[in-house]
């Protein structure tokens, strides 16, 4: 039970922050801030993607850094060769991710 | 180009053509977090009821799994909710495209601003595509209402397969990939480029820090930079 409050009052508070502008709508935000809102996504997407990318387990380790970093290139050049196709572009980064895992790990057991 | 007569029709197949490969490249993430989900010492039904109180991928795994290891509900509400503190950015910066519709409407599309549905949306509503307030509501609930029972539903199945699943197929990269993918149509330009750069890198330097302090952190960064980018471009 207090499992399902705890969760309901992060969806409360997740309901609050979405709404907060949203519906005190203003047609034209201050200047200053309009400026900084085009920014947002890039920055908020790139902030939680890469560190799941350079240190997916916390830290920086070669054997799991490198193939992440692989998939995310993979990834980025299929979306950008193959007309922003995204599943192909998504499920291509993960096969190169496994791909690339499985090298790492083979090369390391042989050294 | 937004008065002719099939203009709802054209966006709302708009909206489907973009969602749906949305939804398959989130397909192995929720299968993943509902199967996460399951592993938890929580009821199955509690954890998934994180996929309709949430409607986040990211502030559910955090939950669930502070809950999982016995974290107090002040730390665990307090951790989720600075990592969802974006959606603060993310009402921000689309209010502006929504501030013509009827109140109900943006009382009701607050529920659904989750990432996918944002990023889609504000690709489009910044495109060329020069949608009304109408088309720009009807395309925003439809991808809302493709995504979401698409979440409550893959969620759901991971929950029920859990163990199911192969240990060996690993999906734990899915889901930065999918963010990875919805970021790339945004960089539009080289102070986007440097938002996101800058966004990237302090969030790695700050990975260390508790509660996903170093994702506000990075995120707040990138703004900044972005923002002082752009302004100089004028």
């Amino acid at each position: 039970m207090t499992e399902l409050l705890t969760l309901a009052a992060i969806g409360l508070g997740t309901y609050a922050m979405r709404a907060a502008f949203l519906v005190t709508a203003q047609r034209q935000p201050p200047a200053a801030v309009a400026r900084l809102l085009p920014y947002v996504g890039p920055a908020v997407l790139a902030a939680i993607a890469a560190p799941a990318f350079v240190a997916p387990h916390g830290t920086i380790a070669v054997a799991d850094t490198a193939p992440a970093l692989v998939a995310a290139t993979v990834a980025w050049l299929a979306w950008r060769r193959l007309r922003r196709n995204l599943p192909i572009a998504l499920f291509g980064g993960l096969a190169a991710w496994w791909v690339a895992s499985w090298a790492v790990t083979a090369v390391q057991a042989t050294s | 180009m937004t008065t002719n007569r099939d203009a709802p029709t054209r966006v709302v197949g708009a909206a489907v053509r973009d969602a749906t490969p949305v939804v398959f490249a989130y397909t192995p993430f929720g299968l993943a977090l509902g199967a996460t989900l399951a592993a938890t010492h929580l009821s199955p039904l509690v954890a998934w009821s994180s996929s309709p109180l949430l409607f986040g991928g990211a502030a559910q795994l955090l939950a669930v799994q502070l809950l999982d290891a016995g974290a107090s509900a002040v730390l665990v509400v307090l951790g989720a909710l600075v990592v969802n503190a974006r959606m603060l950015l993310y009402s921000a910066a689309l209010a502006p495209h929504t501030a013509a519709w009827p109140a109900r409407w943006r009382w009701l599309g607050a529920y659904l601003l989750a990432d996918p549905v944002y990023a889609l949306a504000i690709t489009r509503f910044t495109g060329p595509d020069e949608d009304g307030p109408r088309e720009r509501l009807r395309y925003y609930f439809t991808v809302g209402l493709v995504m979401w029972p698409a979440w409550m539903a893959l969620t759901g199945a991971g929950v029920l397969l859990g163990g199911a699943l192969p240990a060996s197929l690993r999906l734990d990269l899915a889901a930065p990939l999918t963010f990875l993918l919805l970021l790339l149509p945004m960089l539009t330009s080289r102070p986007a480029y440097a938002a996101a750069a800058t966004g990237g890198a302090l969030a790695v330097v700050t990975s260390g820090l508790p509660w996903g302090l170093g994702l506000l952190a990075g995120a707040a960064a990138g703004i900044a930079v972005g923002g002082y980018l752009g302004g100089r471009h004028d």
